[in-house]
This record gives C-alpha cells, sequence and structure tokens, in this order.
C-alpha cells in the first residue's frame, strides 16, 4: 500500500498541470452550455497523453488522476474514455470516443469516430461513418449528440463487454471527481467574496459546513476512483461509479444553492462543471444499476 | 501509487487474525456489548497481556518500550483487525495509540519508566479527563483548578463523559493552573487518589462506559504534571491528532453491514431500495477507509497532515451512521435481543460523531484549512 505518487507520476502531473493552466479561464464573454476548445485537443494529442494507461511506469491510475485533473478545466474534452477504457477495447479503435447508451443522446456522439453502443446488457464497439451522427442541442454541458442511423457494431464478448463496462465506471468516477472538484472551488471563490449581512457568505456557518461536506464527499469520489483505476476490480470500479454519482447529487444541489441567483446564470460558469456532472448521473443506469454490482461483488 | 498490500503487510493482517480466531472466546461478542464494563475490563486485561506477549500490542513501539519500531501500515492494520473483531483490547486502544506515544514525547524519565513499561504489557486502563459540564467542543474553558501548594497542586473540579474511568488506573488530566489558553496544564493522576469520586453515567452506549468524575481537594505531586505548565493545549492538540484517526471505524462497520445482509438471506434477499441503501453505506465506509489510509500514508512518508484527517473523520461519522441506519431499518431485532454485535456496533456508531472531537468542529476544520473559508466571528 502506498498512496503517495512515484516520480514518473509526479513529473506527469507537474506537465498536465502546467498544460491545465494554460486552459484554466473561459472566455469572458462565454454564455453557453458546452464549451470546447480544438486547441486543447490538439495538445493533448500531441503529448501523446491520450495513451498514458499503456505506459508502464505510469498506468491507469495517472491516467485516472490525468481524467481528474482535465475534467477541472472549463472545457469540455473526450478524455476519460480515451485514457481508461479505449485501452480496453480488443483492438485497435480511433478517438474521440462516445458511449450511446439505448439509442439516447450521449456526450461527443457527434464527433466520435468510435462509439460504444449499450443496448441493456448488451456493448458493442463501432466506427461511426461521416453522416451516421449529429450535434444536439442541449442545456447539458457536454457537446451532445446522437447517432441518426445505425451504426454496425462489433459485439464485445461476455468477458471483454464486462472489462470494458468496468472501465466505463472508473473513467466516470475520475471525470466527475474532477467536476465536482472543480464546482467546489468555483463555488468557494464566490462564498469568498459575496458578502451579505455585512460578512462573506463563507463565513456563515450554515454554508461553512455543507461545504465541508461537500469537499469531503469529494475527496472520496476521487480516492475511490484512484483506487479502482489501480485494482480494475469490478467492485471497486461499481462503488467508484455509484459513489460519485451519489455525491454529484449533493453537490450539485448544494452548489448552485451557494451561489443564490448568480447559480442561475450563465455569466458565472459553475454549470460549465455542474451540467455536466448532471449529465453523469444516468450514465451506465445510474446509481441502482451500480448498485447491484456493489451489492454483489463487496457484501457477505 | 499502489492500493495492494505488501506480502508483509498482508502475512502481518493474517497473524492477527490467527491470534483472535484462538484467543478470542465463543461469547466474546456478548462480552464487547459494555465497553467499558467490568466483564470486557476483565478480559481486555487477559487479552492485551496475551498480545503484548505475541507482540501484537504495541509493534510500532520502539524497541526500548517493548515494541519494534514497526511502521504506520503495521499499527493501522493491528488497530484495523481489532477494531472489527469488537475492539477486545477494550479501553486500552487509547495507551497504544497516542497516551503512550504522548507520555514516550513529553514525560520525564520517572513518568516513563513508571507508566509506559505497563502499558506495554497490557496491564492498566487509563481515562482522558478532558470534557467538563460547561467545556465539551470548547475544551479550552474547562474549569478544573490544579492550585500549587509548594511541591505539589491541589485538583478541584468534574469532569463529565469519561470513559473507561470506573476501571482505570490513571488518569490523563487536563486542569487549570492560569487563565486562558496558556493556562491548561495535563497531570497524571492516580484513580485511587483520596478525593477522587466516579459515578457511572447511565448511556445508551453501553453498560459502564461513560462516568462522571469529581475531584474534591486532590493533592498530587509536582512530579505527576506532564510538560510545564500551560503546555497541556499543545501537548493535548498532539494527543487529539493522534486520536483523530486512531479507531478505524470503518473496519467494524463494514464487518457489520456484511452480517445484516447475511441476515437478510444475502443479496438476493434485498430489494432494489435496499440494495441501493446497502451500497450506500458500503461505499461510505471504503470511502472512510481510503480517507483514513491517505492520513497513514502520509504518516508513513513523514510528510506533514492537514485537514484531510479531519476529513476522514467526517466520513467515517457518515459511514457508521448509514451502517447503523441499515441494520436498525432491516434488522430491528438487533436492539431487542438478537445479534449481540449489531447492537455493539450500534452502540459504537453514536460515539462516532462525538468522541474525540464533534464532527461539527471537523467540518468547521475543513471549511477554514481545507476550502480556505473565511472563519466564522466569535
Amino acid at each position: 500500500m502506498d498512496l503517495t505518487l512515484s516520480a514518473d507520476q509526479a513529473s506527469l502531473a507537474t506537465a498536465i498541470e502546467g498544460l491545465a493552466a494554460r486552459f484554466q479561464q473561459p472566455p469572458i464573454d462565454f454564455r453557453g452550455f458546452a464549451l470546447v476548445n480544438p486547441e486543447l485537443e490538439h495538445e493533448l494529442s500531441a503529448a501523446e497523453f491520450f495513451d498514458i494507461a499503456a505506459v508502464p511506469e505510469l498506468g491507469p491510475v495517472a491516467a485516472a488522476l490525468t481524467v481528474e485533473r482535465l475534467a477541472r478545466l472549463p472545457y469540455a474534452a473526450e478524455v476519460a474514455l480515451s485514457m481508461l477504457v479505449r485501452p480496453h477495447l480488443p483492438g485497435r479503435w480511433p478517438r474521440p470516443l462516445a458511449l450511446v447508451e439505448n439509442g439516447g443522446p450521449g456526450r461527443f456522439v457527434a464527433s466520435a469516430r468510435t462509439v460504444l453502443v449499450a443496448n441493456g446488457d448488451e456493448l458493442g464497439v463501432a466506427l461511426v461513418p461521416n453522416d451516421a451522427a449529429e450535434p444536439v442541442a442541449s442545456i447539458y454541458a457536454y457537446p451532445m449528440g446522437r447517432l441518426t442511423k445505425s451504426v454496425a457494431a462489433t459485439p464485445l464478448s461476455r468477458k471483454d463487454a464486462g472489462v470494458v463496462r468496468m472501465w466505463l465506471r472508473v473513467a466516470l468516477a475520475a471525470e466527475a471527481a474532477g467536476l465536482i472538484q472543480a464546482g467546489i472551488d468555483k463555488t468557494v471563490e464566490h462564498l469568498i467574496v459575496r458578502k451579505q449581512f455585512g460578512r462573506p457568505l463563507g463565513g456563515f456557518q450554515a454554508l461553512r459546513h455543507r461545504m465541508a461536506e461537500c469537499a469531503v464527499l469529494a475527496g472520496g469520489v476521487k480516492w475511490l476512483a484512484l483506487k479502482a483505476a489501480s485494482t480494475a476490480d469490478e467492485g471497486d470500479a461499481a462503488q467508484a461509479a455509484f459513489y460519485a454519482q451519489e455525491s454529484a447529487t449533493r453537490v450539485t444541489f448544494d452548489l448552485h444553492q451557494m451561489l443564490g441567483a448568480m447559480g442561475m446564470t450563465l455569466e458565472h460558469p459553475l454549470h460549465l462543471w455542474t451540467y455536466r456532472l448532471k449529465f453523469l448521473l444516468s450514465v451506465l443506469g445510474g446509481r441502482g444499476a451500480h448498485a447491484q454490482v456493489v451489492a454483489r461483488q463487496c457484501l457477505v | 501509487m499502489d492500493f495492494a498490500w505488501s506480502q508483509e503487510q498482508a502475512a502481518f493482517r493474517s497473524s492477527i487474525r490467527e491470534f483472535l480466531a484462538t484467543h478470542l472466546p465463543a461469547d466474546w461478542e456478548s462480552v464487547a456489548h459494555g465497553p467499558g464494563s467490568e466483564a470486557q475490563t476483565r478480559f481486555s486485561r487477559e487479552f492485551c497481556a496475551k498480545l503484548a506477549g505475541a507482540g501484537l500490542l504495541v509493534p510500532h513501539w520502539p524497541a526500548r518500550w517493548g515494541g519494534r519500531g514497526a511502521d504506520s501500515w503495521t499499527a493501522f492494520i493491528l488497530a484495523e483487525e481489532m477494531w472489527a473483531a469488537g475492539e477486545p483490547r477494550g479501553g486500552q486502544y487509547m495507551n497504544v495509540n497516542w497516551i503512550g506515544p504522548i507520555l514516550m514525547r513529553f514525560g520525564t524519565t520517572e513518568q516513563q519508566e513508571r507508566y509506559i513499561p505497563s502499558m506495554g504489557r497490557g496491564e492498566t486502563l487509563w481515562c482522558q479527563g478532558f470534557s467538563e459540564p460547561e467545556a465539551g467542543s470548547d475544551l479550552a474553558s474547562l474549569r478544573t483548578r490544579a492550585e500549587r501548594h509548594g511541591s505539589s497542586y491541589r485538583i478541584n473540579g468534574q469532569k463529565i463523559w469519561t470513559s473507561y474511568a470506573g476501571a482505570a488506573d490513571t488518569c490523563f488530566l487536563l486542569a487549570r493552573t492560569a487563565p486562558g489558553k496558556d493556562g491548561v496544564t495535563i497531570f497524571l493522576v492516580p484513580m485511587d487518589k483520596p478525593g477522587i469520586t466516579v459515578r457511572d453515567i447511565p448511556s445508551i452506549i453501553g453498560q459502564g462506559d461513560i462516568h462522571e468524575v469529581f475531584f474534591d481537594e486532590v493533592d498530587i505531586s509536582e512530579s505527576a504534571r506532564l510538560g510545564g505548565e500551560g503546555e497541556g493545549w499543545s501537548i493535548v492538540r498532539a494527543a487529539l491528532y493522534m486520536e483523530r484517526t486512531g479507531i478505524p471505524r470503518f473496519a467494524l462497520a463494514l464487518r457489520m453491514l456484511d452480517r445484516a445482509v447475511a441476515l437478510l438471506r444475502g443479496v438476493d434477499g434485498l430489494d432494489p431500495d435496499a440494495c441501493a441503501q446497502a451500497a450506500r453505506a458500503r461505499t461510505a465506509c471504503e470511502a472512510a477507509r481510503l480517507y483514513s489510509y491517505r492520513i497513514v500514508d502520509q504518516r508513513h512518508h513523514g510528510t506533514p497532515t492537514g485537514p484531510e484527517a479531519s476529513a476522514a473523520r467526517v466520513a467515517t461519522v457518515s459511514c457508521e451512521r448509514l451502517v447503523a441506519e441499515f441494520v436498525v431499518e432491516h434488522r430491528p431485532d438487533a436492539l431487542v435481543g438478537g445479534d449481540p454485535m449489531l447492537l455493539a456496533h450500534h452502540q459504537r456508531a453514536i460515539v462516532a460523531g462525538i468522541a474525540s472531537g464533534a464532527a461539527e468542529i471537523q467540518l468547521d476544520l475543513v471549511a477554514t484549512q481545507m476550502l480556505g473559508l473565511p472563519r466564522e466571528p466569535r
């Protein structure tokens, strides 16, 4: 047991931090939902960051940490599935990746070159022809899209589907960890500067304790995601996904509440994280589905 | 970063489990019901002596004091296994976790020689004289006085909610030698001193656990003072810091969650709501465990532990509550003569958010130190 980063992992974290710092601020005049940045995508690709899980000195834990860090950016980038799921697909599939569940809309579907197609318990993987997907307008803060025609999906074997589903859960948890943390950070900024009754909101115990509880949840989400990335255990992954969605449900409500009316506007960027989280709440069947796996894998 | 146990760590855990399987009697879980009871205290004295004989009571202490200088992980694995078994060390866990180490750090040679060896042999029980009727979370406002008379002190005052005081040999006592936070001093007080009266407080949390302790003109030698006058607060902060992650409560909670589910005919006996509730409790325990491991890892690497220790406490309180609520909702018989260990867990879960500093104090520390929010005006 060693929960401290290795020298290689720490070096990677420093490099990612340097990259992330350049994309930390959203454009001041952005008033939309999904904020994307081709330059971020280009830099991640050029530095081969999408393949770090396969580097023995770095591994899936470093990939999960990277997913978590990049999710804290205001820009929505297809990082989680590429870094944590793609290495476990049978064969080589081009990125970006997207997940389409039961024919519904999904994040990054319109720009994906590969889609994972989930129908009930079945899971397949397919290349996306040029005219097979389209963007969908949404208040989720991801570029949402849907398939416009059926694609020829290669069904995954039961074993491969189990592995891919497990890594989808890890990816979900790692991304949610970053989104929750960024939402908390943005809200704390507001609570420090916004004054009511003559003092900062952050000095009122009713808000301090709620925020502290959110912070404790955020740390738990991160640690569960990292553990699942390290062990690649089905129960750990289901726990990480369950805890992420469970925590996100509470945290998204609390953070908008803390911002008052400001949290209803597109002027404040909080929604760039919370409305990504809100989409993640339903992914992979939501808490109920993960709970079934947690119960079977982790109890008695 | 690696979440797997080393072979050595796994072997150590196995050795503890083997020890427990050999030395815990068949009726142990009924005895565990009263952590401060005469029965548990008697049992713990015998059990801790056996643990000490096997080198499993204080392995993380220096060799000079009967240990082998084992690392932080070893100490925590030991604590996990003990707590998961219902804490057969009883109140002696405090000696192992912080009273012994605090005396090693701050005690005089005479104090160390007098107290540490008997702790290392598992022969002695301590209580901590901290809370008072008017000083709970606001511990620094304590009123128990220690007035100097030549080379001795005279102690007057009252402590309350004091665990294990009914059977303790010695009290780790906080008393006031001057006004303010800088006027708090620690005394190591033998509980058989004339003028000390202990009264049991009937409680929900188990037989013989909490007490009122009255100090009426208790004379104590200057040599019983730990550290200098007014140094009590800094010493107690060090003690609270050690205590903060000292109890791996998630370990028993996890075991009791499993037991409750087993009594419900296993996972197949859970409806979707109960399944979600069990998953919520299970993942909360895992989060608490990982938070605690993070603190242990920081200590192992000699990294300063920050407000994450407070976050670990909050996470632990949450997981205790979720497991206890699951049991009460789905196995209500646990509180009416059913499984005694489920009852014991329920009682210990009540304490989780109160003992060693209320959870709300920890939330305040997280808000200030982790989030950087401005303090509330006092």
